[in-house]
């Protein structure tokens, strides 16, 4: 049913388009985008989260990251596991990505056995000591910004849809995000961030996009550069996979106590 | 000593080797380690102490301990085995030497339902400055005095992962006594602990029963819990020994009571505030293990006679006795407030606040908070060595008085991290806690991760 709705939305907005406001483009482009990666069901990958500092002293994380497409009305579900730094092993974050509401999302401290829930207030800070922060890694639903469509822009050869996104959630941390999506395929291979000052705080470059299961497009390296204290953040992924099987029951709180 | 490291390795290798080649067919087994050089320093600004002087020069204490892990995964990842063998030896305290199967658990997850069998921890609670609610596991307290570190405790538990939420019911089949200092050592006001005495005519073999259910909604989080059977606290009175006419206190004794406990935690998120309540009633706790006076007093105005007179020593009457069972109940109850980013830097400062009060009163347990305030700030660096500091005061009302403790962490290199602990007792002279008057200490602890 929701499909077929936003189907008459988008066919209704096409035939529109000549009367179309930048707020109705930008909008389209993000539904278009999202629609493009409905139905990968779940996927598996592997992360190596490089962290570097103005010097170019690096340090580096290992991860391994579940995700679960929500069905209906929900949004998706992740579960992060940390390989290392050693003395973090076994650490573990669940989400559960909502369309309008605050995420929910908790952390598993295995010397503990405690599981701790996060407070979605948090959302700004930084995601274990990088340049990401903690909403930049979750989930982008569609009804988490609204949007506004800029101009056309080429990026690296690739003919760029640039569209403004103004956070819906008053706990971001940025006053708005300019994003460079590709018109071939509804790519972000760009992205800058405003702080709450409204001057560009960090831009996020995705490259080497390589399609799974012929339909998924996904950057193989995110490179997080924050121009404010000179220091960047490298995700490199590896070994994607998409509709491994994986359950429900990998994605609840108690599950984050045997995650490995 | 060596027997009493021995003894729980030999079990637990023979255990694992008997599971392991069980399940020999998928004979991957991840092997883990975590080797930890800790050394403390003692302080005492006071010219005498209740301590006796050996303790007293104990100013350095070394120790180290290892903990493996040894994981192996089949049946799809769905039935695992998890053994973590722990040791430490430490330089001053005997009781410290000890070694414990943290864990040696068999998991077993279905559609329906999750199995564990075997020996495991369980954490339940909410709040940071008491973990009241939380009774699965005994404190290994010669580890830590914050009550954080625990001996594997044997268990069945079956866990229910429902749409309504969780329910997680336990067998408990069998007991482990409480780890205390040696009387030689720091932190146990320079007395030793006589063997447990228990209400169950069972011992430590008494069946314990236990159960918790746990939800959400949004930002809500609650748990109910239940439990029945042998008490992780102990009851403690003291043996008592003449010393030229007069009692002195010769060594701890501790009796395990039969209990019925209710739980509550709770806990809504708001913003940057984290509310947090956790309130147990307790049933069958004695008020007290005490002496009876009468007895030893006739023993001590006769037996130095009765010896003049026969030569024969005359024995130590059996003086202890315990009040009856009654009820009372627990609460710890506060907030914890995080600005995000403060003075647009990467740091996290919490604010923590937290009330501990027992219906006890004078009359608790000595390791209990009878009406108690926390305080603390936690610091979270964010920076690429995951640096956190939390540094808190708990301070008595009634008794007016305090401790003060500092705890931090940060990581050298990747497989080497730092821990720096420091407390400061400040008791009163008539509290429950003078005992600690001379043990302020700042410990270091360099954890390498193989």
């Amino acid at each position: 049913m929701k499909k077929i709705l936003t189907s008459a939305l988008l066919v209704a907005m096409a035939v529109s388009s000549w009367a179309q406001t930048p707020e109705e483009k930008g909008l389209e482009i993000a539904i278009e985008g999202d629609k493009r990666s409905e139905g990968y069901g779940d996927s598996k990958v592997k992360l190596k989260m490089v962290l570097i500092d103005k010097k170019g002293r690096q340090s580096s994380r290992d991860m391994r990251v579940k995700g679960l497409e929500g069905k209906g009305g929900e949004g998706d579900k992740s579960l992060m596991i940390f390989d290392t730094p050693k003395d973090q092993k076994g650490v573990a974050m669940l989400t559960f990505t909502h369309k309008v509401k605050s995420d929910d999302q908790w952390l598993f401290l295995p010397a503990l056995k405690r599981v701790k829930k996060i407070s979605s207030r948090n959302k700004s800070g930084p995601f274990v000591g990088s340049e990401f922060a903690f909403e930049d890694i979750s989930s982008q639903e569609v009804e988490k910004y609204t949007y506004k469509y800029l101009r056309d822009e080429t990026v690296n050869g690739m003919d760029c849809f640039v569209v403004e996104n103004i956070p819906t959630d008053k706990y971001s941390g940025y006053t708005k995000q300019v994003v460079w999506i590709d018109k071939a395929e509804y790519r972000a291979v760009k992205i800058e961030y405003y702080d709450r000052k409204k001057s560009l705080l960090k831009t996020l470059v995705s490259q080497d996009y390589k399609q799974y299961l012929g339909k998924y497009w996904r950057p193989s390296l995110m490179v997080m550069t924050n121009h404010q204290t000179g220091k960047s953040t490298r995700l490199v992924y590896e070994d994607y996979a998409f509709n491994v099987g994986l359950k429900e029951k990998a994605f609840t709180k108690n599950s984050l106590k045997r995650a490995r | 000593m060596m027997s009493k490291l021995t003894a729980p390795v030999v079990t637990g290798l023979t255990l694992t080797a008997a599971l392991m080649t069980a399940v020999s067919s998928h004979a991957e087994i991840a092997i883990d380690a975590q080797l930890d050089y800790e050394i403390s320093a003692y302080f005492n600004d006071r010219a005498t102490s209740f301590l006796n002087s050996s303790i007293v020069d104990q100013r350095i204490n070394n120790s180290v301990s290892l903990e493996l892990e040894l994981f192996t995964a089949w049946d799809n990842d769905d039935q695992t085995i998890t053994f973590k063998p722990f040791f430490r030896q430490d330089e001053m305290d005997d009781e410290r030497t000890h070694g414990d199967i943290r864990e040696l658990m068999w998991n077993k997850l279905s559609d329906d339902y999750e199995l564990k069998l075997g020996v495991g921890k369980v954490f339940w609670g909410v709040t940071e400055s008491a973990h009241l609610v939380d009774i699965i596991n005994q404190t290994d307290s010669v580890e830590s005095i914050d009550g954080e570190q625990k001996l594997g405790q044997p268990m069945v538990q079956v866990l229910l992962e429902r749409e309504w939420g969780n329910l997680d019911l336990f067998v408990l089949p069998y007991f482990r006594e409480r780890t205390f200092a040696g009387s030689q050592a720091r932190l146990s006001a320079g007395l030793d602990y006589a063997a447990a005495d228990y209400e169950s005519s069972s011992a430590e073999q008494n069946i314990d029963f236990a159960m918790r259910f746990n939800s959400y909604i949004d930002d809500f989080e609650y748990a109910l819990s239940a439990f029945h059977g042998t008490s992780r606290e102990a009851v403690v009175g003291f043996d008592y020994k003449a010393v030229d006419g007069v009692l002195v206190a010769d060594q701890f004794r501790s009796y395990y009571p039969i209990i019925s406990q209710i739980g509550v935690e709770v806990q809504y998120l708001n913003e940057g505030w984290a509310w947090k309540f956790e309130g147990i009633v307790r049933d069958g706790v004695p008020v007290s293990y005490y002496v009876n006076s009468t007895e030893l007093l006739t023993w001590i105005l006769q037996s130095e006679v009765i010896e003049e007179l026969t030569g024969e020593k005359m024995p130590v009457p059996e003086t202890m006795e315990i009040s009856k069972g009654e009820n009372y109940f627990a609460t710890a109850a506060g907030f914890e407030y995080t600005q995000v980013g403060i003075w647009e830097t990467r740091i996290d400062l919490g604010w923590v606040v937290e009330h501990i009060y027992d219906s006890r009163q004078e009359k608790a347990s000595p390791g209990a908070f009878e009406h108690d305030v926390l305080l603390a700030t936690r610091w979270a660096a964010n920076d690429d060595a995951d640096s956190t500091l939390l540094a808190g005061v708990v301070y008595d009302y009634e008794y007016e008085d305090y401790s003060v403790s500092i705890e931090g962490n940060t990581r050298l290199f990747d497989g080497l991290s730092l821990a720096v602990e420091a407390r400061v007792f400040a008791p009163a002279n008539d509290s429950p806690q003078i005992a600690f008057r001379d043990e302020d200490f700042v410990k270091l602890t360099l954890s390498y991760y193989l």
